[in-house]
């Protein structure tokens, strides 16, 4: 049932892709050719494309689960019940779209964080004022999926933090007698990254196939490749159309083995980890 | 064990089912559709379209515009000829890729029977034959078109042979605020000029107004729209556009962000531009500065001008699918758009602010005399003022050169 709903459109899809990549269906198509996958795999932008979606990925998750694992270590309870709890659920339901138009006006030059940097004299005019969107490093980006993943994997954390019951090993561990920083850093962020990794794994996959913020707040110089796909395929030659599809077939390619290949590493570990006597269970 | 085969055996033709009934699946065409609409008079085509729906894709980014649309088109084309009209939002590269899919799958009735087009779209449109035609000649109102004008009968140099039908005319116009630049530059020379003594407030978009400034400088460079005119020319193109990315590397480093990034539309310009980041954006509509005034988006001082060398003037139009299931109903529609009363309407300030297509000489007195008595722009120049700045636009290819090779020269991709 799984396979027939989930997996054979998908694969349907991806062989349409092929086929159109390939020349062997589209209105425009002038019969097989490799043509359009040697122009994509040969160009250095598509490479640089992908080298900065991973970039953009990765410092977001980093950063979403770094800051996520502190709050939860430092206050486990916090967020599960009382205000906060509430609270915290609020960005998660704003949309992408949004959430970059938010971060625009807060972070762009005429935006609010310019203003009062202005107003406390710290800067003379707004031309002073650091590009923090539409940026080399894509800070813009990063922040609008910081602030999207940060609550998520807060929220994440708390819950498994409770249900795996990793307080009992905190205080096991301090009876042992470790400091608190110490019983958080070695004993409840292992914990809890072993059993969120596959987890951080596809939030980082789905950032890095992230449109809406990066089409807004990054530059066309560093694109990331949903936003260079979406351009071959809408803007504004028909003839570059078989150029999205390899754009999306490479990418789909890449991050599947990227995701495969670190998932069942993990599966190994985690059974290794059973084998030596270990608690976790097989994901 | 059995029935667990059973049971998979009529998921899969169930889903097989799905998967070619969606793939390649004939519907039903509706009785009247059979009728060749081109063939009927006018009233038999009023009478067929009463009580269709007709399906219409246009770009819903301005306020005033869908007001107009939801206000005032829809309930007068329900009241009048009968039709339900629904708006679905999407332009150019959506309607270019909803035909394309449609006519892949062979699917015989479109989703689409009218879209608010034009240009590039049209020559896609027209590539991929997805547009029917000709249809504009049945219209009774465009009797009061004047397709002889190039600004109007021929959309980026391709005539429109009957293939759309004009429903609005603009010009492009650069809009500054008074106040920072009272003395805005005329010409690429002051514009270079005035950016290395203002770096950093002045950028074009990655989208069609931003190529529709390129076209403009690639036009200046070329030494006049006369020599770019008529069709695509290659030897042409390799002549001038050098030169164009040239001038836009001099430019670049005194852009919005060192010309390394680009608004993707006019939406952010115009919103960096009402927050001060910018002093100058642009508009494919001249009347929009008025708009946007009026909606208290963009300052007072806002003006909209256009260069000494000129500014693209062009027409939008209404086209209809191919695969249309509603044809003659879309045809009284467009008919109703392009009504001396609609066309009146739609061209106030207050209401759109769109040029007509209508030409004052054919149109009855009474009606010449309303269209006088509209209130003018008060921060634009008059249009007839515009007029005599205004360059026809170039064929379609080198827009889409010039969007492709901006990429490579510009961007670096």
């Amino acid at each position: 049932m799984f396979i027939a709903l989930a997996v054979l459109p998908l694969l349907l899809g991806l062989g349409y892709a092929m086929a159109y990549s390939l020349g062997l269906v589209g209105l425009l198509s002038e019969g097989f050719t490799l043509a359009h996958w040697e122009e994509v795999l040969g160009s250095a932008f598509f490479w640089r494309t992908m080298a900065f979606s991973a970039w953009v990925s990765v410092v977001t998750t980093v950063l979403a689960v770094g800051v996520a694992l502190g709050f939860v270590a430092a206050w486990p309870r916090v967020f599960l019940r009382g205000s906060l709890s509430l609270f915290i659920y609020f960005p998660l339901a704003i949309p992408a779209i949004v959430m970059a138009f938010i971060v625009f006006q807060m972070l762009s030059a005429g935006g609010l964080v310019s203003r009062l940097a202005y107003q406390l004299g710290l800067i003379s005019g707004l031309e002073q004022f650091p590009g923090l969107v539409n940026d080399y490093w894509g800070i813009g980006i990063i922040a609008a999926h910081f602030l999207m993943a940060a609550p998520f994997f807060i929220i994440f954390f708390a819950n498994l933090y409770e249900n795996e019951q990793v307080e009992e090993f905190v205080q096991l561990a301090r009876t042992l007698g470790a400091g608190a920083r110490q019983a958080a850093l070695r004993v409840a962020a292992p914990l809890l990254l072993r059993r969120a990794f596959p987890t951080i794994v596809l939030y980082g996959l789905f950032v890095m196939g992230a449109y809406e913020a990066p089409l807004l707040l990054g530059r066309q110089s560093n694109q990331m490749v949903s936003v260079l796909a979406i351009q071959k395929l809408q803007r504004f030659n028909l003839g570059d159309i078989p150029q999205a599809y390899v754009a999306c077939i490479a990418y789909s390619a890449i991050v599947l083995s990227l995701a495969v290949w670190l998932l069942g590493r993990n599966g190994e570990e985690r059974l290794k980890y059973q084998g030596s006597g270990g608690r976790g269970k097989k994901v | 064990m059995i029935r667990e085969q059973k049971r998979r055996s009529a998921l899969w033709f169930f889903l097989s089912s799905i998967l070619l009934w969606s793939c390649g699946g004939q519907q039903e065409r509706r009785p009247e559709e059979a009728a060749d609409v081109l063939s009927m008079p006018w009233e038999a085509i009023e009478q067929q379209a009463r009580g269709s729906t007709v399906n219409l894709m246009m770009w819903q980014g301005d306020p005033l515009i869908n007001a107009y649309m939801e206000q005032y088109v829809k309930p007068a084309v329900k009241e009048r000829f009968g039709i339900n009209l629904r708006i679905a939002g999407g332009q150019g590269s959506i309607i270019v890729q909803a035909l394309l899919a449609e006519l892949q799958a062979g699917r015989p009735n479109s989703e689409l029977d009218l879209m608010w087009i034009n240009g590039e779209t049209f020559y896609q449109l027209r590539q991929i034959g997805a547009l029917f035609g000709p249809w504009t000649d049945k219209l009774p109102n465009a009797r009061y078109i004047d397709f002889e004008n190039p600004f109007i009968g021929q959309d980026f140099q391709q005539p429109a042979d009957g293939f759309e039908c004009p429903w609005g005319n603009v010009q492009m116009a650069i809009i500054y605020d008074s106040l920072k630049a009272p003395a805005p530059p005329q010409d690429r020379a002051e514009l270079l000029a005035f950016v290395r003594r203002h770096p950093g407030c002045f950028t074009f978009d990655n989208h069609f107004t931003g190529l529709t400034f390129l076209k403009i400088l690639l036009m200046d460079i070329a030494g006049g729209p006369q020599v770019l005119a008529g069709p695509f020319d290659e030897e042409k193109y390799r002549r001038y556009a050098p030169l164009l990315w040239d001038y836009i590397r001099e430019l670049k480093p005194y852009l919005w962000k060192q010309g390394n990034a680009f608004p993707e539309a006019v939406a952010p310009m115009h919103q960096m531009f009402a927050n001060g980041e910018l002093w100058f954006t642009m508009s494919n509509n001249d009347s929009e500065v008025d708009n946007k005034v009026l909606q208290g988006l963009f300052p007072e001082s806002a003006r909209a001008y256009v260069w000494e060398v000129g500014t693209i003037q062009n027409s939008h139009y209404m086209g209809i699918a191919r695969n249309a299931a509603n044809k003659a109903a879309a045809m009284v529609v467009a008919n109703f758009l392009i009504s001396p009363e609609a066309q009146h309407r739609k061209q106030d300030p207050a209401v759109w602010g769109d040029g007509t297509v209508l030409s004052m000489e054919k149109l009855p007195p009474e009606w010449q005399e309303k269209f006088r008595k509209l209130p003018g722009r008060r921060h634009a120049p008059p249009r007839e003022q515009m007029q005599a700045r205004a360059l026809p636009e170039l064929a379609p290819e080198y827009m889409i050169r010039l969007a492709a090779d901006f990429r490579k020269e510009i961007l670096g991709q």
